[in-house]
């Protein structure tokens, strides 16, 4: 009954969204207002519908769904039942058409007298991207196709799967990855419409590609959380092409915030914003996609099926050709001859782009590449972390070089001389605190060196303009003098600097040790004393697990904690996963993971000592609190611009 | 020339999709490996029977006729779903099949045999993986065809099954010919 509810709302949803095309081409303001008001309502209140349907028929395993039956059953606990709704694909599918509809929601709500030409056409774009994944959805992946035979338990699902990280990652890349579809139709809006009409298109758009960027960012932190806490190989990326799908549009992401700012400041970038903004959402949809359709596969792969790959590439050949022909014709009414010098924010953001534009394209190039030999040789070759280490970090530190300045510069002058005093402060700070840090640890390497001083120096610059802002503020001095700070960019920039502590920290001084350990055998990681005390039998709620029990002390022979890896193995889908124990504290994590083996041979212990990993999760977080403030400022700005 | 940059995305943008439309619409097995081995001989080497007190030896035994090589535990499961396939090729089309029995018990491979079958002419032991390494093996089952002349013509990396079957029999027949 649920699942037919479902069904009918689901095309009920396509109705709305083709009612919302075609009357967005109205041009009088009350009927637009009044026929979107119905046609954006009903097109969220069908959507929501229709997802709880689907989570409803999890949860109660109702098995005459088929995609209940693949991918649920009655033994998962219901935290599992409910975030299966959207471990699979066609249930995810659901969900991205809802964050759709939400965003489409939002968008409708700028709707005032000056702007109902922009919005409309917003509305139209934000249409056809809806209607484009409805009939996906319905055709070729619907989540309520019925059961022909009656079953009394599901197939299972993928115990990998079922970890809390995971449950929230999905929601969050993918209001990311939909939030910059906002950022796509504003773009092809300002492009189409009379460029008179003087639209500050580019504040309708900073809010929202705030809001996609930082919930992408944080979807991406809790993917690395997952692979480290639940793959149990020590690390957190693994330069997968799901992850590089997911990093990519974070690269365009992380450019267009910054061009924005440009764009609001001094009205130049334009067309460049315009580019990016389209581009985004194109990659999203792209690299999405291109794993689901089997192009590529990857430990994530969760649907191979050519057809599927067919039409999504044909809706992303439309989308893209259309905008990016619009593109080319309209954009030269946004470009402007106003160059500006390197030594200015401007010219720092323009650095920050081309950078970030050229990892972008390295990483696509590194994903791609394997396709590219296969058409033009019989060959096939994989690329893997050495290709994408070696050339992303190095483009990376000018970027981050260029990043701890930036912000001291000031918009449009460039005063060489200034600036080099002005940061003498902190190149100092910067160093002092180096040598603190590497006079603690006493172990030195080239990239560590270079990775603690850049993270360092951010810190550094961070932390003077803050004094140098409070001590503006007490004397309330003119405040032209030196540039205003949003506290979202102060908070973000310490995250990005503590991020790079953390990797820096966990990918060179990680320390690994693998051994076969029987009870009672005893074995040392850097200055620790681990000691395998017992193995005993768990259970739990659909699984049984050996746990080892290892005991933790350091060189004063205190015991420090008592770590217990899991294998667990899962009767219904007849496989076995590890549960990675780990010990964090600020300075490094102590991972303990549990492998094959038996009472005579003895156990595969794998242990890892990961220095500062806890500082890649503090720094994740900053940045999405960062962005966080940020929106909230902007939001409020475009409150008062509609006024 | 700035006209030139404003279209460039719009093209880059085509070129790509080219290649992913092809690569959709091509018949193509992403999980299909070549391997190194493909018109090669077969590796040398001695290995002990299962059923038979005798020793094996590579590549004297591969001659006179299309000879198969499958890769297969006890432990395995996809193994198992693959067996019957195997009972087929041998009963049906008379197919001389080597199976080796890969970092398994020979106990239990002994008992899975009498259980299910053997499709086998002989079975070789290759408890540590020796064996393995020689043909490149990373993941169970690996099927490879050798030719008369005991060259390998042919890799098949995961189980035969019911979707691949008539697949394979035709690159049975290629190499027989």
């Amino acid at each position: 009954m649920v699942s037919s509810l479902g069904n009918f709302t689901l095309w009920l949803s396509l109705l709305f969204a083709i009612f919302q095309f075609v009357i967005s081409h109205k041009k009088n303001f009350y009927s637009v207002l009044q026929f979107n008001k119905i046609a954006v309502n009903g097109l969220l209140f069908c959507s929501l519908v229709s997802f709880f349907s689907l989570m409803y028929c999890h949860i109660v395993s109702d098995f005459s769904v088929v995609n209940v039956f693949q991918n649920s059953h009655t033994t998962k606990p219901l935290l599992y039942k409910v975030s299966g709704v959207w471990g699979n694909h066609e249930g995810s599918m659901l969900l991205w058409i809802l964050v759709l509809t939400i965003f489409n929601y939002f968008i409708f709500k700028l709707y005032n007298q000056k702007n109902i030409i922009f919005i409309s056409k917003t509305l139209e774009t934000q249409a056809i991207i809806t209607i484009g994944f409805l009939l996906f959805t319905i055709l070729t992946s619907n989540p309520f196709d019925r059961m022909i035979t009656s079953h009394t338990n599901g197939l299972g699902f993928n115990p990998l799967l079922q970890d809390p990280a995971l449950a929230i990652h999905p929601p969050l890349l993918y209001i990311g990855y939909v939030g910059f579809s906002a950022a796509f139709s504003f773009s092809v809006a300002a492009m189409s419409i009379n460029i008179e009409e003087k639209i500050p298109w580019h504040s309708y758009m900073k809010p929202f590609v705030l809001a996609a960027w930082i919930f992408l960012s944080a979807g991406i932190a809790f993917g690395s959380i997952w692979a480290y806490y639940e793959l149990g190989w020590g690390g957190w990326w693994f330069w997968d092409p799901v992850e590089n799908a997911s990093f990519m549009p974070w690269l365009l992401g992380t450019a267009l915030v910054h061009s924005l700012i440009t764009i609001e400041k001094r009205k130049s970038l334009q067309s460049w914003v315009l580019l990016l903004s389209i581009l985004s959402f194109l990659l999203s949809v792209i690299g999405t996609f291109l794993v689901r359709s089997g192009i590529l596969t990857s430990v994530h792969t969760f649907a191979l099926d050519p057809t599927r790959g067919i039409y999504i590439l044909t809706f992303v050949a439309l989308l893209g050709g259309y905008s990016l022909i619009l593109y080319g014709l309209k954009s030269k009414n946004f470009l402007n001859r106003y160059y500006f010098s390197f030594f200015s924010r401007e010219g720092s953001i323009l650095v920050n782009n081309i950078i970030m534009i050229v990892v972008c394209a390295s990483v696509f190039l590194g994903t791609i590449y394997p396709l590219l030999v296969e058409i033009f040789s019989n060959n096939k070759i994989s690329v893997g972390e050495p290709y994408f280490n070696s050339v992303t970090i190095p483009i990376m530190m000018p970027a981050i070089l260029v990043m701890g300045m930036g912000p001291m510069l000031s918009w449009g002058k460039a005063d060489v001389i200034g600036i080099l005093t002005k940061s003498l402060p902190s190149i100092l700070l910067a160093v002092v605190i180096s040598c603190i840090f590497f006079w603690i640890y006493r172990s030195y390497n080239m990239l560590g060196l270079a990775g603690i001083v850049l993270a360092f120096w951010i810190m550094s610059n961070i932390l003077l303009t803050t004094v140098r802002q409070l001590i503006v503020k007490n004397k309330e001095f003119n405040q032209e003098i030196i540039p205003k700070y949003s506290s979202g960019m102060i908070i973000a920039h310490l995250g990005v600097a503590l991020l790079i502590l953390g990797i820096t920290g966990s990918s060179i001084w990680q320390k690994e040790k693998i051994i076969r350990m029987k009870v009672n055998d005893e074995t040392s990681i850097h200055n620790y004393n681990i000691v395998f005390k017992e193995i005993s039998e768990v259970t739990g709620p659909n699984y049984v697990a050996l746990q080892g029990n290892f005991w933790v002390y350091n060189n004063k022979k205190n015991i420090i904690t008592k770590l217990k890896p899991e294998n667990r193995f899962y009767h219904v889908t007849n496989n076995s996963t590890t549960e990675a124990s780990i010990h964090t504290n600020l300075a490094r994590d102590l991972y303990v993971v549990l492998g094959n083996g038996d009472v005579n041979e003895g156990w595969i212990v794998r242990i890892y000592y990961n220095p500062l990993v806890v500082w890649i999760w503090i720094g994740a977080f900053a940045i999405f609190l960062g962005g966080l403030f940020s929106m909230k400022n902007n939001f409020q700005k475009l409150k008062r611009l509609s006024i | 020339m700035k006209k030139g940059i404003l279209i460039s995305p719009i093209i880059l943008f085509f070129l790509i999709l080219l290649v992913f439309f092809y690569l959709l619409i091509i018949d193509r097995n992403p999980s299909e490996l070549p391997s190194m081995l493909i018109n090669k001989k077969v590796p040398t080497f001695e290995a002990e029977l299962l059923l038979e007190d005798k020793i094996f030896i590579s590549p004297g035994e591969f001659r006179n006729e299309t000879t198969l090589v499958n890769f297969f535990a006890t432990w395995c499961k996809p193994c198992f779903d693959e067996h019957p396939y195997l009972k087929k090729l041998s009963d049906e089309r008379g197919l001389k099949i080597i199976g080796i029995n890969y970092k398994d018990d020979s106990k239990r491979a002994v008992k899975w045999l009498e259980k299910l079958g053997n499709p086998y002419s002989n079975v070789l032991l290759d408890p540590n993986a020796r064996l393995g390494i020689d043909w490149g093996v990373y993941g169970l089952p690996e099927t490879f065809i050798v030719n008369s002349d005991g060259v390998i013509k042919y890799r098949l990396v995961g189980p035969i099954t019911k979707k691949n079957y008539d697949a394979f029999v035709l690159k049975v027949k290629e190499v027989e010919k």
